[in-house]
């Protein structure tokens, strides 16, 4: 008798309760989030300042920007940067982020946005996405860590192609043979083709 | 474990309401309660970990004071990246493969792009995605082989379907209703996956002329590519060549900006599209 109570207590305190559809969660947020954005880009009315605006604050709150800039830093670099650095840095990295983020938007058409589903890996979540454009499929992952009560996220794939890991050996390279100011730089500097001409 | 604390509970539970079955009932009910809060601590304190290492950075980049919880905190993403230094790759052609890009980049912006927005305004895109199919169709004998090879079966009878299909419906490969009607999509495999997928090393990188970012495997894979390219029949090789530099021009005209908007999130741009293309083809290979 007395066995079969402790029996039932144990698996009762040592079995965690049903997996808190985490996963799931994601789904939602992440199709929520991009069904916004895309009836945004699909709104001929809105001139590109307004669209611009109103992507950036349906994504702002999902993408954790200044983890991704810590990230792209890494262990090595980022703890070594003093405090004026480190503001000046997830400044200009934050902006960074969010330009490219926006010139993205710029080569859209009409593609079909296709949903896989969520796959817990680890503490995390990762759910691919995959745009179809005219001619091919662009596999687009986007990768989500728990933050207090909210999934965000820290690093999107691009047919295989990591922005953070990328950053992170490009910072490497730069901060191997030169200083923080060089990186910072770097980063103020628009890219060389700053004023991209898109007319699809 | 902390399990001892649960079981004493019980027993003094059981003790002060002697043994009925109710009176269980109701310490089931109460462990049921407060365990709940006790697994979950458990199993998230991990998490909490993460989420106070998160939270000791402050939410405005102004408010910066320390590093306190870097520690933890970078442990958790910093397995998944690994140490920037120990990924540099073996790079022996470096200083080639930078001047090769910078040329690469200009013959791309100087006259690859001018004439891909001539040809584009001339020729509307109906056509050119035709035009693109047409190409894409003619390259079966590539995927079919490197499927095979790979003994991906499925592939390759998808590749064969959609060959018959496209080259007969689809008039010469022109439209595609194997994807559009049936749902076929191509496998696109080359000679590199194939040598990827039987455990070849990617070798360092190299910067192809024109062709852009490469790796000693996938440059040398270009060779039976050829061979299996229906194009490369064509005589003489200057025809061969014009063909498949019209391919080329066809397919850039589909793309324009796409380049352009990917340099924008380059540093430094040759390392930036190296390690792009080496992620992009680990990738390819592991499917």
């Amino acid at each position: 008798m007395k066995k079969l109570v402790y029996c039932i207590l144990f698996l009762i305190v040592f079995c965690p309760p049903a997996a808190a559809g985490k996963t799931g969660d994601v789904e939602i947020l992440l199709k929520e989030k991009i069904d916004k954005v895309l009836d945004l880009l699909r709104d001929k009315n809105l001139d590109k300042k307004q669209r611009n605006e109103g992507i950036l604050e349906i994504v702002d709150p999902m993408f954790d920007f200044k983890l991704m800039a810590k990230l792209s830093l890494g262990k090595k670099h980022w703890p070594g940067l003093n405090k004026d650095e480190k503001n000046e840095y997830l400044e200009l990295f934050v902006k960074r982020m969010k330009e490219s983020y926006l010139e993205k938007m710029d080569l859209y058409t009409d593609e079909d946005m296709v949903y896989d589903e969520a796959k817990a890996v680890g503490k995390k979540v990762h759910m691919k996405t995959y745009l179809a454009s005219r001619d091919n499929k662009l596999e687009m992952l986007y990768k989500f860590y728990r933050s207090g009560e909210r999934w965000k996220v820290y690093d999107v794939e691009i047919e295989g192609v990591s922005i953070i890991q990328t950053y992170r050996s490009q910072f490497d390279g730069v901060l191997r043979d030169g200083t923080v100011a060089d990186l910072i730089a770097k980063l103020k500097k628009p890219g060389e083709f700053s004023s991209v001409e898109v007319n699809n | 474990m902390g399990g001892t604390w649960p079981f004493r509970q019980v027993a003094f539970f059981m003790r002060i309401f002697q043994k009925s079955w109710l009176h269980i009932l109701f310490a089931i009910l109460f462990i049921l309660l407060s365990s709940q809060n006790i697994s979950a601590f458990v199993r998230e304190n991990g998490t909490l970990i993460v989420e106070v290492a998160l939270n000791s950075f402050p939410s405005e980049a102004v408010h910066i004071q320390d590093n306190v919880g870097d520690e933890d905190f970078f442990d958790n993403f910093e397995d998944e990246f690994g140490d920037p230094s120990e990924n540099e790759p073996f790079d022996p052609l470096s200083g080639y493969n930078r001047v090769m890009t910078t040329f690469n980049d200009k013959f791309y912006f100087w006259l690859v792009k001018p004439v891909a927005k001539g040809y584009k305004f001339v020729v509307p895109e109906g056509g050119r995605l035709a035009v693109n199919r047409f190409f894409k169709n003619l390259l079966f004998p590539v995927r079919f082989i490197n499927n095979s090879l790979q003994l991906k079966a499925r592939a390759a009878g998808v590749e064969l379907s959609r060959f018959c299909i496209n080259s007969t419906v689809g008039i010469l490969g022109l439209w595609d209703p194997a994807k559009d009607w049936l749902e076929l999509e191509a496998y696109p495999e080359d000679f590199g996956q194939t040598l990827g997928h039987y455990g070849v090393g990617s070798g360092f990188h190299v910067v192809l002329p024109i062709l852009g970012p490469s790796n000693l495997r996938d440059s040398i894979s270009l060779i039976p590519d050829y061979f299996l390219e229906p194009v490369s029949l064509i005589e003489p090789d200057l025809d061969e060549l014009a063909v498949k530099s019209y391919d080329k021009l066809n397919y850039t005209s589909l793309h324009i900006g796409e380049y352009e908007s990917l340099k924008k999130d380059a540093v430094d741009l040759y390392p930036f599209l190296r390690d792009a293309y080496e992620q992009n083809r680990k990738k390819k290979v592991k499917e």
